[in-house]
């Protein structure tokens, strides 16, 4: 992070413009979100809505990186856009509306494709989001992030269905919770956390109210070792294999696929689902047939509510990092928009 | 590749063209409305009107993401809809005004929806539409959020659960004596502060001799039957005005008689009182007066230039500058006084939240109650509820997503024989911190429980009637109606609800004659009817009427009943006989932010026990109990006095 001026204070215009959320997190974390540097990695309806919630938030700096030109299915999932942008670059038609947003979010606007960045420009950014990626682009990111150390997002979507990967290599993060009628102990409590330390406190204002600071730290997996290895097996009984959403399976299945486009036939999709509740350990017969009809049909499609979800949930999680408060994402998170059913693994 | 592509790919051609007809009523345009507002239009809903009736605040720019520093002070509604224009489809009215104005948007109004969403901040605005829909039969979208926590639920009358279904956590009280006498938290120093000092001092006060007895003579209830304490706090009082008389007078010099009063001369006077500090029972901490050499010191800088640390809010100031910024800001009070006469308090505004802050340290300072800064303090005094962009966008897409399946427009997810139960509802979990494992919880939906008097206690109807029928239908001619189409007896109950007054029952035959525009039943008014019992045990299910004044029907003896039937029901319980006698209906109060109503505690973990996918340990559950019942103490603090 930017090192000059890092403990600098609020200013009161901010504490009023900020003041419903600082009541959450603090004065302290708002201040470190000044000074963080973010890249977004293409604007669709993700990203957009991504970007409306960190630029509103006070992000220090945000990087958008698009070469997409506007086609005209996106204005009915992108709300930068209008009419009057189909044809021309999404980044040159969204920038004002962006900018007007929040005047003090440092933006950046960048045409070039990722892929023809040198790989030493991510290395000025705290944090990396990655949308609309295809598996290959998503390898590709990954291991430059782990390269320079920065923490990573990847998110996408296909219609009522998406996912969140999360990669923050290492991560300690303190979370604060009333003490449960069993201590919290230390150790390693799941699959990629541990627990160093727990502190004990009693509520300044009520001294019957005990509460635990419990420090984890959380290992995280690259996304090819995630798409390689995932499983739920020994993780999950019978009952809650069954009750697992069709999308799991289906989506690790694009996933496996979807190397270098998201052009895929009904067939191919159902090849690889075999393969992926295999190594997942979900029974085939839980996958639900309409699902497979309905997922193949989706792939790939944006729908706004989805975005808003999507984009929420990875935006307050690294609000969280940044504001360095509660335990972030870790590692994988797989939404169905019918039921709303929204589980996280840690793969 | 249209607009629509993705849409059309999702819910399919046929169902495509239901959302292009379809109209919605969003209410609320803040924190979940701009979001909403949003997502419905790249759905593509046909119409869409939005309903506010607050202006924006530059307090809402940090997630109202259509509103800018330059509309501040404008009307939401119409500024969201100006917003959206660039990227939407759809039709869109905006209406600014009060939901719960029946004048404005009477039940007609209402009718001509396909569904409502909620995007509210308030519980009384959330119970009457709830009602309006179960008045209507309309699916209601509900939905709220309070920092991380957001809930989703979507309401199908007679079939799932009403938002009334479910105890909702009431505002929080403070018991007078902690108030007066023996406060032990920062809060009870404020409402001290707020409540009984502001208002006291600078609030016009109409009842000036309430607070010593009632007018009709009877005892008024101090809080305690200690006949010292009693006796103190009617003395107290009447010095209270003699304060009063300072600020009036607007005599910069006496401020410092106010300062040894509040916070010498009071506090000596408690200490008198010894059981309040001896009875270990109480565990009661001693407070020590102020020091008056400090009050005056401070009182000789009063004229000073104001100390740099005046500027840093977000600290707290020691009680020396407490007591030096007490003294500048009632000055400013004092004057401000002469013009205006008479202040309320108002949490934006500076003066008012700073002598409620500093009298409120001062105080706890005396008690041995650690002091709050002025961010920390405002928090407290005004009720904010934190509201962040991130849990809003996720719910309202969680809200938009869910109407599709209300609506039944999923092409993959049909409902299948009307099963809204097969619905979910949803709300955070991981942000909420009561599970690591899912990042929502999603609960089928219940059916509506029967014991709630908003949705299965009561039938409810529309009685629509011509103005002049309104003034020559008596209240009688109105009984032995309700009594030929429903089979009620002649001896039935009649309540106004909107004040709880009793028009008619078996032994109240006065009103009879008047008609019910005597009676001053006017559109919009609600009639509770209910009936005794026979001698089988059984008794008519008690009805809610709602008067529906047709103001353009020319057919000048209109009325029309609801085609309904009333069933015969065994006598309930006395327990919950209580609940709908008593039917609730609330006025509006327009209070801050957007505000969240977790269920209490021991609904929700009922959800979380049977329904959640994968179970957790009892241990997690007890945190979440717990969890729940701290986010409700945190948010939900509406201090209340008497």
């Amino acid at each position: 992070m930017n090192q000059d001026n890092k403990n600098s204070t609020l200013s009161a215009d901010e504490i009023a413009l900020y003041d419903r959320q600082i009541r959450l997190w603090g004065m302290a974390a708002q201040a470190r979100m000044r000074h963080a540097k973010v890249l977004l990695i293409n604007l669709g309806s993700i990203g957009t809505e991504i970007t409306k919630n960190i630029v509103l938030s006070g992000i220090g700096s945000l990087t958008i990186l698009d070469d997409h030109e506007v086609e005209e299915n996106n204005l009915g999932t992108q709300f930068f856009l209008d009419s009057e942008s189909v044809g021309k670059l999404r980044l040159d038609v969204t920038q004002a509306r962006i900018k007007d947003l929040n005047p003090r979010v440092k933006l950046e606007f960048d045409t070039a494709n990722f892929k023809n960045k040198d790989e030493k420009y991510f290395k000025q950014f705290d944090l990396v989001i990655g949308t609309e990626l295809t598996t290959n682009e998503i390898f590709y990111i990954n291991s430059i992030t782990r390269n320079f150390n920065i923490p990573l997002y990847v998110c996408g979507s296909n219609g009522l269905f998406a996912y969140i990967f999360v990669d923050l290599i290492k991560f300690e993060s303190v979370d604060e919770k009333l003490k449960g009628t069993r201590p919290t102990e230390v150790g390693k409590s799941s699959n990629n956390k541990e627990i160093v330390d727990v502190v004990m406190y009693t509520d300044e204002d009520d001294d019957k109210k005990i509460y635990e600071k419990i420090k984890t730290v959380h290992n995280y997996k690259m996304f090819r070792d995630v798409l390689a290895t995932a499983t739920l097996k020994g993780k999950l009984n019978r009952r809650q294999l069954k009750r697992i959403s069709s999308a799991v399976p289906l989506t690790f299945a694009a996933l496996n696929i979807a190397k270098d486009t998201c052009e895929i036939s009904l067939s191919q999709l159902q090849e690889t689902l075999e393969k992926a509740t295999d190594q997942l350990g979900v029974p085939i017969e839980n996958v639900n047939k309409d699902y497979i009809q309905q997922f193949s049909n989706q792939l790939g499609v944006e729908f706004a509510p989805v975005a808003a979800v999507i984009g929420g949930a990875v935006s307050q999680d690294l609000i969280n990092i940044l504001g360095k408060r509660t335990s972030p994402i870790n590692n994988f998170i797989i939404f169905d928009g019918t039921t709303l059913d929204m589980p996280i693994f840690e793969f | 590749m249209g607009r629509h592509a993705n849409v059309i790919k999702i819910v399919g051609e046929e169902n495509f063209q239901k959302i292009r007809t379809s109209k919605i009523l969003l209410i609320g345009a803040g924190g979940i409305g701009s979001e909403l507002l949003k997502d419905l239009i790249l759905i593509s809903f046909g119409e869409i009107h939005l309903v506010d009736l607050d202006t924006i605040d530059l307090s809402n720019l940090n997630r109202q993401f259509l509103f800018r520093h330059n509309d501040i002070k404008k009307a939401k509604s119409d500024t969201a809809i100006k917003a959206v224009s660039h990227f939407s489809d759809s039709k869109l009215v905006s209406f600014f005004g009060n939901i719960m104005n029946t004048e404005q948007f009477p039940i007609h109004w209402f009718s001509n929806y396909d569904i409502i969403f909620n995007a509210l901040d308030n519980l009384p605005a959330r119970r009457y539409v709830n009602k309006i829909s179960q008045f209507l039969g309309m699916p209601l979208m509900e939905s709220g959020t309070s920092g991380f926590d957001g809930y989703i639920q979507p309401i199908i009358p007679s079939l799932t659960e009403c938002f009334d279904c479910t105890k909702k956590e009431t505002p929080k009280t403070f018991p007078v004596c902690t108030i007066r006498s023996t406060p032990n938290q920062p809060i009870h120093c404020i409402v001290w502060a707020k409540n009984f000092l502001f208002n006291q001092l600078f609030t016009n006060q109409q009842t000036e001799n309430s607070d010593n007895e009632k007018s009709d003579g009877s005892e008024k209830d101090w809080g305690t039957t200690d006949e010292k304490e009693i006796e103190r706090i009617k003395q107290e009082t009447s010095e209270l005005v003699d304060l009063q008389n300072i600020v009036i007078e607007n005599n910069p010099n006496k401020i410092i008689n106010i300062l040894e009063k509040l916070f010498i001369n009071d506090i000596e006077k408690l200490l008198l009182i010894e059981n309040l500090w001896t009875n270990t029972n109480l565990n009661n901490k001693k407070p020590t007066p102020i020091s008056r050499k400090i009050i005056n010191q401070m009182t000789t800088k009063k004229d000073e230039q104001d100390p740099p640390i005046f500027k840093q809010l977000d600290k707290t100031w020691s009680i020396d500058e407490q007591i030096l910024k007490f003294i500048k800001i009632t000055q400013t009070l004092m004057n401000r006084l002469q013009t205006e006469k008479s202040i309320e308090f108002d949490k934006d505004d500076n003066d008012t939240l700073e002598f409620v802050v500093t009298a409120a340290n001062i105080r706890s300072y005396i008690f041995g109650i650690q002091m709050k800064s002025i961010f920390d303090s405002k928090q407290l005094a005004g009720n904010i509820i934190p509201a962040i962009a991130t849990t809003n966008a996720i719910i309202a897409g969680l809200s938009s997503l869910s109407s599709l399946r209300v609506l039944n427009l999923l092409k993959y997810a049909e409902l299948k024989d009307g099963k809204f139960t097969d619905l979910n509802m949803a709300f955070t979990s991981k942000a909420s911190n009561f599970s690591q494992d899912r990042y929502l919880t999603n609960p089928k939906l219940a059916t509506p429980s029967c014991k709630c008097s908003v949705c299965s206690m009561v039938v409810r109807g529309i009685l629509k009637v011509s103005t002049e029928k309104l003034k020559t239908l008596k209240l009688i001619d109105l009984i032995t109606l309700l009594s030929k189409t429903y089979g009620y007896t002649l001896s039935i109950s009649v309540i106004d609800t909107k004040d709880q007054r009793l028009l008619a029952d078996f032994d109240f035959d006065d009103l009879y004659e008047k008609s019910l525009h005597d009676l001053q039943i006017s559109d919009g008014s609600i009639l509770f009817i209910s009936d005794e019992e026979d001698e089988n045990d059984m008794v008519r299910k008690s009805m809610e009427l709602y008067i529906d004044v047709d103001k353009d029907s020319t057919a000048t003896n209109l009325i029309e009943l609801p085609k309904i039937d009333v069933p015969l029901i065994t006598v309930v319980t006395e327990a919950s006989k209580e609940d709908i006698t008593k039917p609730e209906i609330t006025k509006l109060t327009t209070s801050g932010d957007e505000a969240i109503v977790i269920l209490d505690d021991t609904e929700e973990p009922h959800h979380v026990d049977n329904k959640r996918p994968i179970s957790e340990s009892d241990d997690k559950n007890d945190s979440v109990h717990k969890k729940v019942k701290k986010v409700a103490d945190d948010d939900d603090d509406v201090i209340e006095l008497d």
